[in-house]
Formats: C-alpha cells, structure tokens, sequence
C-alpha cells in the first residue's frame, strides 16, 4: 500500500463523496454524449487541440510570474486576449496574447505534485500556510524578490520531483502524513473539473470541448518521465495522483485502473507521455519498477494506458536525432542540445541520448512484440505547446512570446534584452484528431484508436490510410476517404496478415494551413524488424523536395512553388510479409524562418564588433530591445560566414564564441505533420 | 465536509452582524481611527479603510481568539520567544492574547483579512441562483452564450496543384456542370480535401479558418439555392450552393446550465462582496489619522 494511503483513505472518501455528487454528474453523466453535435460526420473531421498547458497551478509557471488561471486558458482558447507576464508593481502586465484561431479541444495539465502546496501556502486558513517553505515562497512571490532568491525557493521545492522514486515525497509544510496537501490537493483537483465542466461546449454547436486533466511530473535525477494524465469525462479519481503518490508509472497505471477504468462509473482515462528526448535514454527503457525487464502483464498496461505520445512541444521534438538509426537529414528539426530537464533549463549543452526518442521505441517496441505479445510502445502521435503562460495552441512562430517552464519565465522588470527564451526551445505544436464531432467521446475514442497527428504548429491537415487493395489513382477519386475508409485502416490502425503476396498500399492526403506555408512534400517513414535489428527507410510520396522554395533572412518573405495540397498513393517496394513493419507520414512546407530569425529580422543589431564574453557579462545592461547579443550569437543560426570556417570535431580547442557555431539552431524551418503510425502484423 | 459548515456559522454571524451593526449605524456605529501616511492617496486612504473595517469585525466575532490557525500560530510564537517553556499549548496562547501579540502579528492579520473577505463573498443557499434565475441570466446575457449562425452548404472543388495550368478552364468546365445538376448532390465532382465534404454544416469563422476570408464570405452572404464560384483560396478554387441557414442563437438552460452557473454565480459574489463592504462602510464611523 502507497504510503500516503494509511493516513488518507478518510480523505479519499470524502472526496469521492464530493466528486461523485456533484452537479454536473447528476446532470449530464457521460451517456449519450457520442453524437449530439449538430455538424457529425460518419467519415470524421478534423478538430485541432493542445493537451498540454499550464497555468498558475503549477509551481514553476507560478513562482515564474503566471498570474493567469484555468478560466483565463480556456478564454484564450476562445480566442480572448489574456494577460502576460512581466507584471508592473500594480499589478498591471505589461505583454498580452491572443491566439490566431480558436481550439477545438484542451485538456490542461499543472503539474499536480504542487497543488496542494500552491494552496496552503496562498490560504491562509490552512495549516501548514506559515510553514518555513510557504513564508519562503511568499517572499518570492513579491514584487521585489530577486532572481536568485526566486529560483533558490523554487528549486527547493521542484527538486523534490527529481527525487528517486523511492524518495519521492510531498515538502514538509504538508504536515503529518501529508494531510494539509492532500486535502488541498483534492480542493483544487474538484475545481479544476468543474472549470474544465463550465468551458465544455454542451451545447449542439459543440464550439469546445474540454478534458479534466494534470501532468504526473516525474523526473528522477531530473530525467524527465513526466506523462499528462487525461480523463474522458467529469468521472475522475479522487486524488490527482502524481509523484508523490505513485512514484512509478505502472502504479500510476494501477491506480487509474482500478479507480477509474475498471470502477465502473462511466470514468475513462490514459496517459500521455512527452519529452521522452530528455530523459537520458531512459523512457523507453525495458526496465520495471522493480529493476526486471518488462512482463507480458505490464506490456498490455503500458499499452492500454498509453495509445499517445507527444511528439513534439516547446522543449523540443522527440522524433529522432540527426544520425541515430538511419541517415534522415529531417531529424535535425528542433532537436535540441540537451539530454535532460536541467541541463535544458541550465543551458548546459548535453548530447541527447538517441534512446530517449520515438524511432528507438518504435523499432524496441516491435522487438519486444515479438517475444511478449504486446507492443508497448505502439504509440500514435500528438504534438502540444506545454506552454506555461496559459496559453494554449499559442504556436505562432511570428509571435513567440517565450512559454516559461523549462524556459525563460520573463517574470522580472526590465525584461530581459533580445529573445523571450530560450533560443533552443520554440512555441510548441498542436493535437489534431479525425474524430466525428467535437465532443468528449468522440475526440477521446479519437486518440484512444491513435486516430490523431501532430503538428509542430501550422494546422497542416493530413489523412493517411493503409490497406491492400487501393488503386493507383485513389488520388483523383472525389470519395477517396470514404473509399480508402472502406477498404483500409486510417492512420493509427493496424493492418493483419494478408493471404495473398501483395504489398501494402498507403494513400496520403495533406492540405496547407491557408495561413502558413504552402506543402513542399509528403513522406512516408517505413521502421520494420529484421530478425532482431529493427532498420528504417524514408520513401517520398508526393511533393518535390527541390522546389526552390526559399526564404529571405532578412525579411522572412517566402517565395517558390505554391502547393496548397499534395496526395500519393505509395506501395511499399520492399515488403517482407514475415516482417513487423510501421509506417507513417511526414508532411513538410516549404522553408520558412524559425521564431529566432522572425525577431532577428524585426530587430536592429550590428554583429562588426561583437564580442561573446561582453555579451554573457553585460547583457542585463542593455536595453530590452537591443537584440545584439542574441541574433549576433552564432547558436542562433544567422553568422553562416562566421561559423562557416569553424570545425567542430573538436569543441574543446574552440574559443567560446566559435564553440556556439557547434550548436546553432536552424534559422530556417520546414513546418511539419507527423501522423500517427499504422502497424503492420505478420503471421504468428 | 466540515469547512462549509464552519462558514455557514462564521458567515452567518458576520452577516448578522453587519445587519446588526448597519440598523445601529443611525445611533452609533462602531468607531475606528485609520492610520495612514502622510502622502497616501485617496486608493490609498479607501483601501486602509476597507482593511481596517474587515479585521475589525474578524476581531468583533472574536476570530483572533477562537481561530485555529491563529491559535497555533500564537503557540508556536511563544515557544519561540520561550524555548525552555513546560507550560501547556493552551497557558501559551492564553499568555500571548495577554500580551495582545494578536493585534499586531503580521501572519493572524492575514489570517484575519482572509476569513473575512471569504466571508464577503460567501453564497448562502438563499441566494443560491435557482432555475429561473438561471434562465434569466442565460436571457438577458445572450450575448455570452450566444453560438454563432450556421450555414449548410454543397462544396466541389478544384485543386491549383492538380489542375495547374488547366485550373480556370476545368473550372469554367465544372461550373457548367454544376449548373446542369438541379437539386442533385454534387458527391462524386471535384477533387478530395482532407475533411472536405460534398455537403456540410459551418460557421463563417469556421470556414475563414480553414479556407479563407473570400469563401467565408460567400457562404456567410447565405444566397439559398444557387451555385457560386469559383472562389479563390489558396488551395485552388471553390463551388458553394447554400442549402439553408441557421441564425445565431442562445441554447437552452438546460443544455448550457454548468456554463450559466459558473457565469452568474461570479456576478453574485462580485455584487455580494460589494453589498456587503457596501453595508460595512456606512456603519462605520471613520476617522483617517496621516502619519506626520
């Protein structure tokens, strides 16, 4: 029994009391929710979401100056302008946001080990509010707390996520048995439901709809395991069980089992891992709590539990790494330098492990298939901002403003001068889900059978069938979905063994986001097990990747070939019908410049006489908007001619500035859709 | 389970007493003398004011003395000032009350504020919004429940990448076609879009967001039963006919209710809050004393 239970099971109980009486069960309860919207479509359409956000409930957004709540992140959802940080001494913030576009759907995600914390420290009706920890928080809650005594606080109380698990524990103001932050853990668990009830869309027009949701935020030896946890409906546990609660993902997995999927209270829930490229490797690793490798029971949870992954966000994408596996020049594509939550939020440059990325689970996923039964890492895809700003969907590379967590929280004044954050992170990618309306069941049967893709921002729309018999030009058929729906599999299925000889065939079809780039090409990624090596191929589909589209540094302006959308029918040449294979999709634009070269292009900086160490030294000095130290920095792409004589086989006998050439980020882009796989089964 | 209950009592009792205290407030209100600087600002004068009302009725309702967190607070305090003390939790506190430590602790005067701005937008059961005046707030707010009017509409379109050089000629093609097709559905014309439909049911800012402004702004013209086009976006060019429309509406209370609730209910804690302090200020007889 977790330690925590013996001295909370009184609070579980009172909470499931409350929670199972509440209002919105006994109004709405979750049947006949499943076509309700007044615009359903049988074949599906696309609806667009971030399950990835945070707002002042998480300690690090909190302490880095996110005054904005739950409510305001459902608000800018709906496209209303919230405020953002820095904030002036009365209160007043001196940046706002809106996004472009409304969402479809969110689940927001704090991370729910400090939940209690933020709320006994902030009540002062709560035992345990002048705690040492709460009094020290407060301070650096003030409008005069220093950088340093900010961050000292934080990391005191975030360190404890980055305990082993078998040290993993709530901060002491908790009380005895942790009873001050259960209670208040509980508290803000029952709001943040009934929030996520009062923005859903219960009406036929179905404009949002909104998931109850948290992040379990563990990170051993900061090793990032973190995983939202994202429930169908208003039937939640009791307990927003993180970290502290259940240390290891299969107990985790355990408690939501059994609480939730197998209560038999109409309650649904899985879990979305993310980040997995700063884990050192470990995510994906055949190790259970216990240390033994993986059993066929624990498979079967894992895959149960977790049909998604997040591809992509703000703290880079998790696809592949430029070299790891096969030669793909596309993996280079945010992959950032760093192996870790520390190092990332330290800027200390760590070669990232190419085991903590999704082509290795893939490829070890169908290995342990085939001695287990079970893939566990069958993941389909999602992509998400995890801004924390609450701001969800804010993706515009034009107009990043920084998202904090990991990154820069911008919270003190003056701003800092040049970029918003840090230049290795970005803003982020959206969920898209092919789902027959924008309602709870629908987009959350959606991602259970990985009927989903990501984006790393632009609402690049692509559809991807699999199936044997497709024709040669299923491309020019007016019906192609319904006739490839027919006959196939969509993205996230899984294609049996066929009796016959034949190859599988895949049709895609991508649209551009009428507000972003055109379409440069679709690829297919085919990853398949041979013997026990698992090898991957890229195949082009459609598109040409020499277009000549281009782009300015200077000004940002596009030019070059206009496609708006692109389809391709592909049969895969080399199929081996013995072979575990998967396939997927990756719909690239035509270049376009990274949020790094949008502010360098609307800044003034002189590079003649720049000088690194002066920067590092005396950059706290300028003024905000002198961008000098940031767009004259060879890691941000834009000093070709300086980096062009630099070699980097050996950093170490560099000068510092040339060692900043070794990790530029790329300065031009190729805006991208990653649909989720689908699987190929041989024979038993 | 017990927190509620605990309110229910506290706010009650400051309730009272603030109906007790405005009835009086003809005869005598309570007095209290409010320290300010010498330079403070009107905000700044009405701010202290307000405070200073607050931590008086917590004082009134004696909540400096019976508070839990104040109680320990106070404790933990003395066995600071006392380390070697013997003396029991409840010596101590009675000790610290002696010494009025509550009137000017930095932690209980937070407490105290807390307690009673809670207590200021409390919602008793009696005020509690009912269906009716649920529907009434869903009535008279409509404009922040309304959903925006819907347009169903038959779509055909023609790719610029497909057709490249050929596009405006198959277009002219295709809306000869279209002409000819009556009542017919036009399933079966045109080239696939992902999430495309022959037919289908949008709002304008639906269909700006996904094929632009000009598209948008033909259906949105709503003219019922014709085929117009082409329409340019940046995907190629596109054929609507506008089946029917449906306008803007309000839905219903019961489908919008958690919606309404949450809305109306911020409003009757805003309006309580005000009520009360309201209530409060005029009781009060106040005397601003600025520091030299």
């Amino acid at each position: 029994m977790p330690r925590f239970l013996s001295s909370a099971l009184w609070l579980i109980t009172l909470a499931m009391t409350v929670v199972g009486c509440s209002d919105a069960e006994s109004r709405s309860g979750t049947a006949g929710d499943f076509g309700r919207c007044a615009d359903f479509d049988p074949l599906r359409q696309v609806f667009w979401g971030d399950t990835h956000i945070h707002t002042d409930l998480s300690l690090d957004a909190n302490m880095q100056g996110t005054r904005t709540t739950q409510d305001d992140a459902y608000a800018f959802a709906r496209g209303e302008p919230i405020p953002v940080q820095p904030y002036n001494e009365d209160g007043s913030a001196t940046r706002m946001a809106t996004i472009d576009r409304p969402l479809d759907f969110l689940m927001l995600s704090d991370h729910a080990e400090f939940f209690g914390t933020l709320k006994v420290c902030n009540d002062p009706s709560s035992l345990g509010y002048d705690a040492r920890q709460c009094v020290d928080y407060r301070a650096a809650q003030q409008f005069d707390a220093s950088p340093q005594e900010v961050a000292g606080i934080f990391v005191g109380l975030n360190a404890l996520t980055a305990a082993e698990p078998q040290g993993a524990r709530y901060p002491e103001l908790c009380g005895p048995a942790d009873e001050y932050c259960l209670e208040a853990g509980m508290d803000v668990w029952r709001q943040v439901v009934s929030d996520a009830e009062a923005a859903y869309d219960r009406s036929d027009a179905c404009e949002l709809t909104t998931f109850p949701g948290y992040e379990w935020s563990g990170g051993p030896r900061v090793k990032n395991l973190h995983r939202n946890v994202m429930f169908k409906n208003e039937k939640v546990t009791a307990l927003p069980y993180n970290y502290f609660d259940e240390p290891y993902a299969e107990g985790l997995w355990a408690r939501l089992r059994e609480e939730c999927v197998d209560a038999g209270t109409g309650c649904d829930v899985l879990t979305i891992p993310h980040n997995s490229n700063l884990s050192e490797g470990t995510y994906f690793e055949n190790k259970m709590a216990n240390g033994e490798p993986f059993t066929s029971e624990y498979v079967e949870a894992r895959n149960a539990m977790e049909p998604v992954i997040e591809i992509y966000q703000h703290k880079g994408a998790s696809e592949c790494l430029p070299g790891a596996v096969t030669a793909d020049e596309l993996c280079g594509f945010e992959a950032i330098p760093f192996s870790n939550l520390a190092t990332t939020n330290l800027e200390i440059i760590t070669p990232p492990d190419p085991k903590g990325f999704l082509r290795h689970a893939y490829g070890e996923g169908m290995r342990l298939e085939a001695s287990l039964g079970t893939n566990p890492f069958q993941y389909g895809i999602t992509a998400a901002t995890d801004t924390h700003i609450s701001a969800p969907g804010f993706v515009a590379e034009d107009d990043f403003k920084g998202h904090g967590g990991a990154g820069q929280p911008n919270r003190f004044l003056p701003p800092p001068p040049g970029f918003p954050d840090i230049e290795y992170l970005s803003p982020g990618g959206l969920t898209a889900v092919w789902a027959e309306e924008n309602a709870r069941d629908a987009i959350f049967s959606a991602i259970r059978r990985k009927e989903t893709f990501g984006t790393s921002g632009p609402r690049i729309t692509v559809r991807m069938f699999g199936g044997w018999d497709y024709p040669s030009d299923l491309c020019n058929a007016p019906d192609l979905v319904a006739q490839a729906d027919a006959a196939g599999v969509p993205m996230g299925g899984t294609l049996g063994p066929q009796p016959a000889s034949a190859a599988p065939v895949f049709v895609v079809l991508a649209m551009q986001d009428s507000t972003s780039a055109p379409l440069q090409r679709i690829q297919i990624i085919k990853g398949w097990l041979d013997g026990d090596d698992y090898q991957v191929t890229v195949y082009p589909v459609a598109g040409n990747a020499n277009n000549g589209a281009t782009v300015d540094l200077a000004t940002c302006a596009r030019q070059g070939e206009d496609s708006g959308d692109l389809c391709g029918v592909w049969q895969d040449p080399d199929f081996d019908p013995g072979q575990r294979a998967y396939y997927y999709a990756r719909v690239l634009e035509n270049p376009s410049c990274r949020w790094t070269t949008w502010q360098c292009s609307a800044a003034e900086y002189d590079c003649t006489d720049w000088d690194y160490a002066g920067c590092v030294a005396q950059k706290d000095n300028f003024p905000p908007s002198d961008y000098t130290c940031d767009c004259c920095d060879p890691a941000a792409g834009l000093r070709q001619g300086f980096c062009a004589e630099v070699d980097c086989t050996d950093p170490d006998s560099l000068l510092e500035a040339e060692q900043r050439c070794c990790h530029q980020v790329e300065p031009v882009i190729q805006e991208r859709a990653w649909t989720s796989p689908i699987w190929y089964q041989p024979p038993s | 389970m017990l927190r509620p209950l605990v309110h229910f009592f506290l706010i009650g009792g400051l309730l009272f007493g603030s109906k007790a205290v405005y009835e009086r407030s003809r005869i005598e209100g309570p007095s209290i003398t409010v320290r300010v600087a010498a330079d403070a600002t009107d905000a700044d004068v009405e701010a202290a004011v307000r405070e200073s009302i607050l931590l008086n009725e917590a004082r009134r309702y004696h909540w400096d003395r019976t508070d839990p967190i104040v109680y320990t607070h106070l404790i933990r305090n003395m066995r600071f000032i006392e380390p070697d003390t013997e003396d029991d939790d409840l010596a101590l506190f009675q000790r610290a009350v002696g010494m009025n430590m509550q009137a000017h602790d930095p932690v209980v005067r937070a407490r105290l504020l807390y307690r009673a701005r809670e207590a200021l937008a409390f919602v008793p059961e009696d005020r509690m919004p009912s269906s009716a005046e649920l529907e009434e707030h869903r009535r008279t707010h409509g404009d922040r429940f309304e959903r925006e009017g819907r347009v169903r509409f038959q779509h055909v379109f023609l790719s610029r990448s497909r057709h490249g050089a050929a596009l405006a000629a198959d277009a002219r093609e295709m809306r000869e076609r279209l002409a000819a097709l009556g009542d017919s559905s036009p399933a079966g014309l045109g080239d696939p879009l992902p999430g495309l439909r022959p037919e289908q049911l949008a709002t304008p800012s639906e269909l700006q967001d996904t094929y632009g402004v000009e598209l948008a702004g033909v259906v949105e013209e709503a003219v019922v039963g014709a085929w117009r086009g082409p329409i340019s976006s940046v995907y190629g060019l596109h054929f609507v006919k506008v089946i029917d429309t449906e306008p803007a509406y309000v839905p219903p209370l019961d489908v919008i209710r958690t919606e309404v609730r949450a809305d109306r209910l911020r409003a009757i804690r805003k309006k309580l809050r005000q009520e009360r302090m309201a209530s409060l200020r005029e009781a009060y007889r106040i005397e601003i004393e600025r520091a030299p």
